[in-house]
């Protein structure tokens, strides 16, 4: 199992000019260990739907890797964008599921069939290019350089000790620079650093 | 010229890149017209609330999508719609075509009928239709209809420039047939 700065760590190390959209348990972590433009946190947004938003920038942009940073839980809200990534083909899009099997910044509640689910199957049964299941740190981190340069789309079940992060909010009270601003604002920023002239 | 082939080459002079959404009998026409142009792409998704959140996606990377829905999947997208492409300030246009509303029609009742339970539950009235309106208005969505004598093309046409001045996500409610 990894701890949540195991598998933001080394993604962190080697990311470049990717765009990375997280949500939930690992909005405040990955806010730390970046201050790029190109963050995204789908937080105080709609539930469980960092998947297709982060789809959506993939084919929006399709020369830039696009990275979410998924939950388990929210995972489980949105499903059928399995089959809507597979279906867009998008190459560029990498979605990794944290699966800490919970509900982390609502109060630690059990996810339904916590502990059952394989979701690197789900992803293969679906179709995903490549599909991949870490449960170590080390593998993990000599697997990411290569999961940033691989054709996918790809998914990544990572297997995750749940953390201590409570509800996550935005403005001047939060750390992370993307949560300083509001969803609108950040929205903004992040079009005009993608170079957006629509 | 069909209606549907008039509509999608509106809708690449008006600069829509992507059309994201789920087809029913109204808007079925339309998809595979968008399906087999060279320049807009389709992206069919699984659940409506998914396609409000792809389409912020798309817009965040600088495409200016169009969604496209029946108003049943509507009801199914408040969460998504007021957590993306309205708390981004998504300037999204949405077709939302009109299930129900033929039959309300038939049945001499408007979207501000009193929704009792008797009204609810009889089987000539389909709730998508009544509910559809309110639902807008109390999301506090802008919204036209779009009825038997209005040309389809021009009202979403009309639907994208005021979406993209208002910056909010703008809907047409399709109360018609497309073709």
């Amino acid at each position: 199992m990894l701890t949540v700065a195991q598998l933001l760590e080394p993604l962190a190390r080697h990311r470049t000019d990717e765009v990375v959209v997280t949500t939930m348990s690992v909005v405040r972590p990955w806010g730390r260990l970046s201050n790029s433009d190109l963050d995204f946190a789908s937080a105080d947004s709609a539930m469980g739907h960092a998947a297709d938003l982060a789809l959506g920038v993939a084919l929006a942009r399709p020369e830039r890797k696009v990275i979410c940073l998924n939950g388990d839980g929210s995972m489980l809200m949105s499903l059928g964008t399995l089959a809507t990534a597979v279906e867009s083909g998008a190459s560029n899009y990498l979605l990794v599921v944290s699966d800490n099997g919970e509900y982390e910044i609502t109060g630690h509640q059990p996810v339904a069939a916590r502990g059952r689910i394989d979701y690197a199957a789900l992803a293969e049964a679906t179709g995903f290019r490549q599909v991949h299941r870490f449960d170590d740190p080390r593998s993990w981190a000599e697997a990411v350089p290569g999961l940033l340069r691989s054709l996918g789309p790809t998914f990544v079940h990572a297997v995750v000790a749940p953390g201590n992060q409570g509800p996550i909010g935005r403005g001047p009270r939060e750390d992370a620079r993307y949560l300083k601003y509001s969803l609108a604002d950040w929205s903004a920023k992040m079009r005009s650093a993608l170079g957006s002239r629509l | 010229m069909t209606r549907p082939h008039a509509t999608v080459r509106m809708l690449v002079n008006a600069g829509i890149t992507h059309v994201v959404g789920i087809p029913d009998n109204t808007s079925g026409p339309l998809f595979p017209e968008v399906r087999k142009h060279p320049t807009i792409r389709l992206v069919p998704v699984t659940r409506e609330g998914e396609a409000f959140a792809l389409a912020a996606g798309l817009w965040l990377g600088g495409a200016s999508p169009l969604v496209v829905v029946q108003n049943t999947g509507l009801l199914e997208s408040g969460d998504a719609i007021r957590g993306t492409a309205m708390r981004m300030g998504v300037g999204l246009p949405v077709v939302v075509t009109g299930r129900g509303y033929a039959k309300m029609s038939a049945a001499g009742m408007g979207p501000d009928a009193n929704k009792t339970r008797e009204l609810l539950t009889r089987a000539d009235v389909d709730s998508a239709a009544l509910l559809t309106e309110p639902t807008l208005e109390a999301w506090g969505i802008p919204f036209s209809v779009c009825r038997g004598e209005d040309d389809p093309t021009e009202a979403i046409k009309a639907t994208i420039t005021d979406a993209r001045s208002c910056g909010v996500p703008v809907v047409l409610v399709m109360a018609r047939s497309f073709e």
